[in-house]
């Protein structure tokens, strides 16, 4: 069970309606000390965050606290997210490419549209997960729990998800071309799913 | 606003409180099943429970309506007279609107799945049954019924902004934007 508090007060910029930044004045869009504002985060202290849109690329967030948290949109390609919770967090539409969320918990974690393109979800809870439409190509699913799950309409062409259990997830119009599920445990649909060179 | 969600029953179906920060005025949408965390998780953080808002009339979603309305004294709202057997306080429809403090949430129709069943809109957030999920629509027992759904969700809710958070009765909660552009039985 987890909870959600949003109460964003709308960013400081006369004429932007967008909610501001958790710790910030304005949105990011509007805010004039990108790197110093993700400086100031503490990694381990943001559940519940509005992070819409930053950019912590390449930070090390390893075991950082994401519970809850909105970072839609944000730029966290090659973030180690190592061990991190991020139970319920939204992260759609989010750059995620070649990030590490090895260990990472992420039950009921919306990771819709978003890019995990040789990212590491190795051993990750992806379980009830959002996965629809996501982009993941070579991505590492080995050992991820993803019972549940909803990869609808993603894109999983060379990912690896050997001895990943997939029970319930819903492949539907997934594209699995070249992917690896040697060891996978569980029923998933596949229905209409690309199936072409997956190994079983 | 105030939002925590349940997870209930073995089939795993999804429970809410929607809250007003400014009132502590709260709202259950749908009830499955009565556990202690619930009214715990009212009286921590010091909500007035004062409705109880049902999606659509399935078991899964009002087996604990009567359970839940005796203990909070709390008003119960849904689109048809007597879900779960339970004669509601208050039948709407679609165009409708449901206010828990200063939050106002609007009624839309998405039938299909049941033959009246709708979905709660408020700002930056829809409450939306069994009739859209992640990556899925809610079952339907014929042809018709599923065109009904999916002509509902499109007319009703994909015209809302692409960033709304979309809280279905069954699996993860995701976003307009999602359905809209990757959801299977759309795209």
């Amino acid at each position: 069970m987890g909870s959600t508090h949003y109460n964003p007060a709308l960013c400081a910029t006369e004429g932007c309606e967008h909610p501001a930044l958790t710790g910030a004045a304005t949105c990011w869009d509007h805010l004039d000390y990108h790197a110093g504002f993700v400086d100031s985060l503490d990694p381990s202290n943001l559940a519940n965050a509005w992070l819409v849109g930053i950019d912590a690329s390449g930070r090390d967030w390893s075991g950082a606290n994401l519970e809850n948290a909105r970072l839609s949109g944000a730029n966290l390609a090659g973030t180690n997210l190592s061990g991190s919770t991020l139970t319920r967090c939204f992260l759609d539409g989010v750059d995620l490419t070649k990030a590490n969320l090895s260990g990472a918990e992420m039950e009921f974690a919306v990771l819709g549209q978003a890019d995990i393109s040789g990212a590491d979800c190795s051993n990750a809870n992806m379980v009830r997960s959002n996965l629809v439409g996501t982009k993941g190509h070579g991505a590492n699913l080995d050992g991820a729990k993803l019972y549940y799950s909803r990869p609808g309409c993603a894109d999983f062409t060379g990912a690896t998800f050997r001895g990943a259990d997939v029970t319930r997830a819903i492949f539907r119009r997934a594209i699995l071309r070249d992917a690896d599920m040697t060891g996978a445990e569980g029923q998933a649909n596949f229905d209409r799913a690309d199936l072409e060179g997956m190994t079983q | 606003m105030i939002l925590k969600h349940f997870r209930l029953n073995p089939i795993e179906v999804n429970c809410f409180i929607v809250g007003c920060s400014e009132t502590k005025e709260a709202m259950i949408v749908d009830i499955g099943e009565w556990v202690p965390e619930i009214p715990a998780y009212v009286e921590e953080q010091g909500l007035n429970l004062s409705t109880i808002f049902i999606t659509h009339d399935h078991h899964d979603h009002t087996d604990a309506l009567a359970d839940a309305a005796k203990h909070f004294s709390a008003t119960t709202v849904s689109c048809t007279a007597r879900p779960g057997g339970v004669t509601v306080d208050r039948v709407v429809g679609h165009g409708d609107e449901v206010t828990v403090g200063n939050l106002t949430g609007r009624v839309v129709d998405t039938s299909g799945h049941t033959p009246v069943g709708v979905s709660l809109i408020f700002p930056g957030h829809v409450f939306s049954g069994d009739a859209l999920f992640a990556g899925s629509v809610g079952g339907t027992s014929n042809d018709d019924d599923y065109n009904q759904q999916l002509e509902n969700i499109r007319k009703n809710l994909f015209d809302l902004p692409g960033h709304y958070e979309v809280h279905t009765g069954h699996g993860p909660s995701t976003t307009i934007a999602i359905e809209r552009g990757s959801n299977p039985f759309f795209v």
